[in-house]
């Protein structure tokens, strides 16, 4: 007999009404929540609405809240989510009551927090993406095609690789901090004006420029090193480690 | 009905269309529409790199754009458009050294270079990388350069049809996934840049979201898909969920072992081994799997144990967490299980002999990266060559419209009676989904990728063949009678899907007819039934249209002229 998998998951219109629909699934080996997700829109709800791309942990469209644990839909085992050991001190998510919600058999499904709910599992992006962009996350040197290439010793390049991986998935943004302050720029944008400031190649005006933008009171000063975006970050990048160091090299001295 | 006017419009935001649209903004009033976030597109799933002949490593001192056109035109299986090879060849270092200069994070020489690795197919070490993740590293860069400049995005738009006015491209329909509601993009230059349509098939390495929107958009707009039968299957994706494990592995010295610890590659490639290029190996793959000396009959191990742990974390952390978190299985510790899957589309939209590269025979109507079909991949593309090709094409398509001018404009009157009868057939068809009481669309998406991984996969032959064209007719005749509800349009993703469905149904049934047509085997459409490669007959570019009797092919001569055509041996 194909092992079936209950799920409960949040639903909501856009238009106040807000509520959680139960659906049961047959699970196959090695089947991701974003495939159950899929399975869901494929034959019972074709309105279910959720963001994916590339179903390979490169993107950054499917994050969502999977019992209680902001994850990517589609880098997560629906067969390991019940025994998967689970970030310590994760802030309370809250979008709806589900008191029926059997936490031994039933995957839980909400979407990003702290972000407008537009559909089902679709937040509003905008807000990360103007703070991303608010941080000016880009070199400014003019484009060149000439050889040979601006140097970079392997060593420097180290310092910014674990930055570089960051996939902007939203998922840092379930920081405690970002509950409270909806002008905080957010994790991802401060790792991100991290890498910039700490590539080697980046001119000290741009690094000037970046640092000014991270010494807002609504950015660097407003982590309050919960470190919750390290825990939750599923690509290394270690967001709460670069606000740290950022304080470290331009609050502090 | 909201309706936008531009000078030029970009669909895709991916590597291709953001760097033609960099270089488009610079003068006219650009867009470019994506129905997802820019760094979602799929080239940032690319992973080995990008080729060009810098000869920064001492063994590539020797290597020339020229030497990397000839690897790319022997790889294609002599297929390739040469012209248009050598020019992607000569630009490849340009566009490295640019890419560099926007601050692309390549990984690094002791010299502080950038790092360049070997890959197959090629004589010299040419591939230039960010780690296991280049594709992520450039199309970041991309999109943080067009923040830069302020460039305009249309997110979470979906191409739906191109309308046409006095014979020339007026514009396009967009769905407004937000909102549901359908868009008019007004312009007299379109740039279609929607990526592979590698979902088509059932295993495919591809993104959820290749589906094909400009090809089919192109298509329903009478401009022919060209050579797709060349399907690239990629030798190794991980076992269960076929995500692409790099070339990459193997270049920095991983292992294929069969069932019975043979390195089978030396009995097809004794000196190229598992650096022979991808078609070959695939082969190599599916047959130890086919003659009972894989495991599972099902894959081979590619082994990187012997790399050690330092290797392996420093230059392959990628795949490292692909196997960890997808399979279980830690490359540092266990091989990882691999097989062949469907990973690019050498073909896509057909482009016109002689023309610009990228030009079609719509006028104003362009294309660019793996949508399209210029060729510089012929029957077989080599790794690192297709993040290569979008931004060389990028730069160069817009480099060339905006040397040639804005187009006069068709009338007023007659785009506006075009975008009215295209909305108008749009939303009967809405509706007719909506009333529609027939198969589920998952039904017909799923018979469709089966049918195409079972009998026009890496291996083909006619009676296969025959019956996969003969299940696509049926699966059109379905798909007229598919239901989606169409009611509530905001963020109806089942609706979009559909709409993806629309397109790729026509991809399939083209796929099929061509790979049948071809009665010879070149680069990677492999036909049992007539396994010797014939240049007297198929020297030539397939291009499939349709009449209203159904699909028809016709061909397009190949730009030889530069390496003379040769057996293909490694």
């Amino acid at each position: 007999m194909v092992e079936q998998q209950k799920f409960l998951v949040y639903r909501n219109s856009g238009n106040g009404d807000i509520h959680y629909d139960r659906f049961e699934i047959p699970v196959s080996k090695g089947m991701s929540v974003l495939d159950a997700l899929f399975y869901i829109q494929d034959h019972y709800d074709s309105m279910l609405a959720f963001r994916y791309a590339c179903r390979g942990a490169i993107c950054g469209s499917c994050g969502i809240i999977i019992d209680k644990v902001p994850l990517l839909a589609c880098r997560t085992q629906v067969s390991t989510v019940k025994t998967a050991k689970k970030p310590i001190n994760l802030p309370e998510f809250r979008f709806g009551d589900h008191p029926d919600w059997n936490q031994e058999t039933e995957i839980l499904i909400e979407p990003l927090p702290n972000m407008t709910i537009l559909k089902d599992l679709v937040v509003d992006m905008k807000p990360f993406w103007k703070f991303y962009k608010e941080i000016e996350p880009f070199f400014n040197r003019k484009w060149n095609d000439i050889a040979p290439e601006s140097t970079q010793s392997p060593s420097q390049m180290k310092k910014i690789e674990r930055l570089v991986y960051c996939i902007l998935c939203g998922l840092c943004w379930a920081c405690p901090v970002s509950i409270k302050n909806p002008n905080y720029l957010g994790p991802a944008q401060l790792a991100k004006a991290e890498r910039f400031i700490s590539d080697s190649r980046i001119s000290k005006e741009k690094q000037k420029t970046i640092v000014s933008c991270i010494l807002r009171e609504d950015a660097v000063p407003a982590c309050e090193k919960y470190f919750v975006c390290n825990r939750v970050c599923p690509k290394g990048v270690m967001p709460g480690t670069a606000i740290k160091n950022l304080r470290y090299e331009w609050m502090d001295k | 009905m909201n309706i936008e006017e531009f000078d030029v419009l970009i669909v895709g935001a991916g590597l291709s269309g953001l760097r033609a649209g960099l270089e488009l903004s610079k003068k006219w009033n650009a867009a470019v529409i994506s129905k997802v976030f820019p760094v979602r597109s799929h080239s940032g799933a690319a992973q080995g790199g990008i080729n060009a002949a810098l000869g920064n490593l001492e063994e590539g001192k020797e290597d020339t754009p020229k030497s990397h056109a000839f690897d790319t035109v022997k790889g294609s299986d002599y297929l390739a458009d040469q012209d248009v090879v050598m020019f992607m060849c000569e630009e490849a270092p340009k566009i490295v050294i640019e890419f560099e200069s926007m601050g692309a994070p390549f990984s690094r020489l002791e010299s502080g270079l950038i790092a360049q690795r070997p890959f197959g197919g090629a004589g010299f070490p040419r591939t230039c990388y960010a780690g296991d993740r280049t594709g992520h590293a450039l199309l970041h860069t991309l999109n943080e350069q067009s923040v830069r400049n302020g460039l305009t995005f249309f997110d979470e738009y979906f191409l739906v049809d191109l309308f046409i006015a006095e014979g020339k491209i007026a514009g396009l329909i967009a769905l407004d996934i937000a909102k549901g509601e359908l868009v008019s993009f007004r312009s007299p230059y379109i740039i279609l840049a929607t990526g592979g349509f590698g979902r088509i098939f059932k295993y495919s390495t591809n993104a959820v979201i290749n589906t094909g929107d400009g090809v089919g958009a192109a298509f329903r707009a009478g401009v022919p898909m060209q050579d797709v039968e060349f399907v690239q299957f990629h030798p190794t994706t991980l076992y269960g969920t076929n995500i692409l494990i790099t070339e990459g592995a193997r270049g920095e010295g991983g292992y294929l072992f069969n069932s019975k610890s043979e390195r089978f590659m030396k009995n097809t490639a004794p000196k190229a081994m598992e650096l022979a290029p991808r078609d070959i190996v695939a082969r190599a793959i599916e047959t130890e799997v086919i003659e009972g000396r894989g495991f599972e009959d099902a894959y081979v191990h590619l082994d990187l144990t012997h790399l050690g742990a330092e290797r392996i974390k420093e230059r392959l952390p990628g795949i490292r967490e692909i196997s960890i978190y997808f399979a279980g299985v830690d490359p540092i510790e266990q091989p990882i299980l691999v097989q062949p899957g469907q990973h690019y589309s050498m073909g896509g939209i057909g482009t016109k002999f002689n023309g610009d590269y990228g030009e079609t025979d719509l006028s104003g109507l362009y294309t660019i990266g793996e949508c399209s079909c210029l060729s510089v991949h012929g029957a077989n593309r080599l790794g690192g060559n297709s993040l290569l090709e979008t931004a060389v094409f990028g730069r160069y398509l817009g480099r060339t419209l905006l040397k040639k001018g804005l187009p006069k404009k068709s009338s007023s009157s007659d785009i506006k009676a075009a975008e009215e009868k295209t909305i108008d057939k749009i939303e009967k068809l809405f509706k007719k989904w909506d009333q529609n009481s027939g198969k589920k669309p998952v039904d017909v998406r799923n018979e469709m990728g089966e049918t195409l991984n079972r009998y026009v996969g890496v291996y083909r032959q006619k009676d296969d063949l025959e019956k996969a064209n003969n299940v696509l007719k049926r699966l059109q005749k379905d798909f007229l009678s598919v239901h989606v509800s169409t009611e509530d349009r905001r963020f109806n993703y089942g609706l979009l899907r559909n709409l993806e469905l629309r397109s790729m149904i026509d991809i399939a049934e083209a796929t099929a007819l061509s790979s049948l047509w071809r009665k010879e085997s070149r680069g990677a459409h492999f036909r049992t039934d007539y396994p010797i490669r014939n240049d007297d007959e198929y020297l030539v570019h397939t291009m499939v249209y349709r009449n209203k009797d159904g699909l028809k092919i016709k061909t397009k001569p190949v730009k030889l002229g530069i390496f003379a055509v040769k057996e293909r041996k490694y």
